[in-house]
């Protein structure tokens, strides 16, 4: 048994570390929110050229052809520094979908630029007042000849140079007759960028007015959208845990020097209980993750069965863990903690921002009971029935 | 990564598990587990467990062969408590003897101490206790109050000794005492190898909570002692003690794999149980509650997993385990609490008026023990935050 990240991950991870403190950390966000996007350009290209944006891509495409656990040294240290951008979406989401149900034309058009980090991809699901379930689709994407034309709004979307659309292609229910479509920037779509309280993103809410794609742009088979989309999640919510555990290691490392440094009644605060054991159970919480999140990785590389089981215990302790961690950050540092000069509040704003994005915790439990089969019919055993 | 075992340890695997299948003792497999309540019978019927494991040449497996062990991998070992924990086995009643003492003998024990003590533990001849905590010290070991006062070529020993398992049952303690005064806290405490079946000892049970018998007061007027009897250097315990504890490098496997055999049950259990007409694991609040202990025993779990390939690559166990003793001691009392809350009113329950299986309320009553016994949650705390995070020491200490 060997229940850890390879050598050549680690130092792969190695090399991020030196290149992200290099850049300044979590300067980088910070430039970003002062509406400065060099920097974060800059940075971009240097993950790109260090080989982060080519891991997931098959080598006939310009990628290096390595999974989904190679990936994880990559998210776990853009997210100790809350690097902006959507490479999860792009190098765990749509890379994955186009790798496994791509046309050869698709392949070519996004994957080499996806390999070089020209190309971002994201995700435009919810729309305005609705919720992820899959009977909220109202966008619609009706067939005219070869074309589709697409019209609808999505809420809350990363911005991107591609969006995957989920749109109605036919009626249906529980996700029946939805299709993810490619959609390039194009004539018809408008942008309004949103406020959010995580402001290291950029998030965009999107109009499409009559626009006209080929229907060569589904991605997997027509109306069958829905399926395709869970998958990709599988692999999405196993990278945003590993993005998640790297914020919340750098949370662990911030209170802990903190704590030694910061005297008060003569003494270190870290000496008091009360604040020693907070960080303790931070760092349970850390570990915890972080073992999920291997797993989660491991899972969906691999195909487990148990995959979706992982994969939603990942998603659902780490989200829970990363907001309860960045709380009591700001707590241990106390009037410090409440300013805008030291990180804490970027952490949280980050932990915020990811507790609803692509789904709930409350649906990723459900996801859990699913895949472990938990129904009274499963019981070998008579019923016992009481009350 | 890799979570497959290799051959050997399949093998490994197979070899003990037809083992089991064949020398369980009888009603154990059918699913009828009860042990003897009467309290000899009890002591009877689990030395016999251990004299057949014994026979089978599975009592000692990590001990060297020259000692009858087998030389067990680490991996071998949590094998082994995976399959006890399966098939759920009776307690081993000498697992003090076993994992802590006689190996800590064998690296610092005289050779006569090795030739009286280390076969006998091994057969179940002898049966071991620790004789650690007092009324006045448990957390800090170091305030320790029972003495040992030379006479001639004699200790004699006086003082009292408190939760000590299996003391009703057992023919030797390693037992803790003060031999000198000193200004450092951990000198002048020195081990022995009490017998205790002298006249100076005298053991009395105390009633757990859960209604057990498992733990005991121990007194000990003018209790005897011999030089042959102390354990490394006089006043020198502590480095024994610590020596010890290394020794139990694979202790927490059967608490991590029973956690995770508990919550197969607590599954099971909410599938077969209806309250108003709704069975349990399809009542959403109930499910989403479940699923979220699942996730969290989930990583518990594979958190004991990262931390034994950590012990694999280095060879030795880090303060890591004190996170896996933390980890599982809690998620065991959280549990047991759940198991019997979902239960309505239902959950207060005992016996046979139990739904479905008493042994949640007897499970959670005892969880109690968990995170007290073998060093409390707070003071696994502290040792996490100052040996792993580098936080400052508390003062006193
Ligand atoms: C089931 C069971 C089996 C046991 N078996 C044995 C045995 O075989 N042999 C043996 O010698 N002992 C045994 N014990 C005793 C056990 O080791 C002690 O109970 C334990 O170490 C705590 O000591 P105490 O009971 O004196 O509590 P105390 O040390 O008095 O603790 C009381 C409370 O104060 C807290 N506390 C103490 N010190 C600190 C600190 N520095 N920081 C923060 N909080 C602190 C504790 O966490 C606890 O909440 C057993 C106990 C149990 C429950």
């Amino acid at each position: 048994m060997d229940f850890s990240l390879s050598e050549d991950q680690e130092m792969f991870r190695g090399t991020l570390r030196k290149y992200l403190n290099h850049v300044g950390g979590t300067d980088v966000a910070r430039e970003f929110i002062k509406g400065n996007t060099t920097l974060v350009d800059e940075v971009s290209t240097g993950l790109a050229e260090l080989g982060s944006t080519a891991i997931p891509v098959s080598e006939e495409y310009d990628g290096l052809g390595l999974g989904p656990l190679d990936l994880v040294p990559f998210f776990e240290e853009s997210g100790r520094v809350l690097v902006p951008g959507v490479q999860a979406e792009t190098l765990a989401l749509a890379v994955p979908l186009l790798e496994k149900y791509g046309t050869e034309e698709q392949k070519k058009k996004y994957l080499p630029g996806i390999a070089s980090g020209s190309i971002t991809v994201t995700l435009a699901w919810l729309e305005a007042g609705k919720s992820y379930g899959p009977d909220e689709i109202t966008c619609l994407a009706r067939q005219e000849g070869d074309d589709l034309i697409l019209d609808g709004v999505k809420m809350l979307v990363p911005h991107g140079d591609v969006y995957l659309v989920l749109a109605k292609t036919a009626e249906g229910i529980g996700g029946e007759g939805l299709s993810l479509i490619l959609v390039d920037q194009t004539e018809g779509i408008t942008t309004r960028r949103l406020n959010v309280l995580d402001e290291t993103q950029y998030v965009v809410e999107l109009t499409m007015d009559q626009v006209k794609v080929p229907k060569s742009q589904v991605l997997g088979a027509v109306g069958q959208g829905w399926d395709v989309l869970q998958e990709g999640l599988l692999s999405f919510n196993a990278a945003l845990s590993a993005m998640m555990v790297g914020a919340m290691d750098e949370i662990v490392s911030m209170a802990a020097e903190y704590s030694k440094i910061r005297i008060q009644f003569n003494q270190p605060i870290g000496r008091f209980q009360a604040i020693k054991h907070r960080i303790v159970n931070m760092k349970l919480d850390l570990e915890t993750a972080r073992s999920l999140s291997y797993y989660a990785n491991w899972a969906v590389e691999n195909q487990t069965a148990d995959r979706e089981a992982a994969v939603y215990s990942a998603r659902s302790f780490t989200t829970e863990a990363f907001a309860r961690l960045a709380a009591d950050n700001i707590q241990i540092h106390g009037g410090i903690g409440f300013t805008e000069e030291i990180d804490c509040h970027l952490f949280l704003k980050r932990a915020r921002y990811y507790q609803n994005y692509l789904g709930s915790v409350r649906k990723s439990r459900e996801r859990i009971a699913e895949g472990l089969d938990w129904s009274a019919k499963k019981s070998e055993r008579d019923v016992v029935s009481i009350g | 990564m890799n979570f497959t075992f290799t051959k050997q340890e399949e093998a490994f695997r197979l070899e003990l598990r037809s083992w089991l299948e064949e020398n369980l003792p009888d009603g154990w497999k059918a699913g009828n587990r009860e042990l003897p309540r009467d309290k000899g019978e009890y002591s009877k019927f689990l030395r016999q467990w251990q004299r057949t494991l014994y026979e089978g040449g599975w009592a000692a497996i990590s001990w060297p062969k020259a000692y009858g062990g087998r030389e067990a991998t680490l991996m071998e070992e949590i094998i082994y408590h995976q399959e006890m924990v399966r098939i759920q086995s009776p307690p081993l009643v000498n697992y003090v003897g076993i994992h802590m003492v006689a190996p800590t003998l064998m690296q610092m024990g005289t050779e006569e101490q090795k030739r009286n003590f280390i076969e006998k533990i091994l057969t179940g001849e002898h049966v071991w206790s620790q004789g650690y905590s007092e009324p006045n010290a448990g957390s800090d070991l170091t305030a320790i109050e029972t003495t040992a006062v030379k006479d001639g070529g004699k200790w004699v020993i006086n003082g009292q000794k408190v939760w000590t398992s299996f003391a009703h049952v057992s023919d030797f303690c390693f037992l803790l005492a003060k031999t000198g005064q000193s200004e450092k806290k951990h000198e002048g405490i020195t081990v022995f190898l009490l017998d205790m079946n002298q006249p100076g000892v005298e053991t009395r049970p105390i009633i757990q909570m859960d209604g057990k018998q498992e733990f005991n007061e121990v007194y000990l007027t003018d209790a005897i002692a011999y030089d042959s009897d102390v354990v490394g250097e006089v006043g020198k315990g502590w480095a024994v003690l610590i020596a010890l504890m290394l020794h139990e490098r694979s202790g927490i496997a059967a608490q991590v794999f029973t956690l995770e055999r508990q919550f197969d049950d607590l599954v099971e259990m909410a599938k077969q149980v209806k309250i108003d007409g709704v069975p349990l694991v399809e009542d959403p609040i109930v499910r989403n509650k479940m699923a979220g202990l699942y996730a969290r025993i989930r990583g518990a779990l594979l958190t004991y997993y990262r931390n034994i390939t950590h012990t694999l690559k280095n060879g030795r166990p880090g303060p890591e385990s004190s996170l896996d003793k933390l980890l599982v001691s809690e998620l065991t009392k959280e549990l047991f609490e759940f198991a019997i809350a979902i239960q309505d009113h239902h959950g207060v329950m005992t016996e046979e008026d139990a739904i479905s299986n008493k042994s949640w309320q007897e499970g959670y009553l005892s969880s109690f023990g968990v995170t007290i016994g073998g060093g409390t949650s707070e003071v696994q705390r502290n040792t996490i935050g100052e040996r792993i995070l580098g936080l400052p020491k508390d003062l006193g200490r």
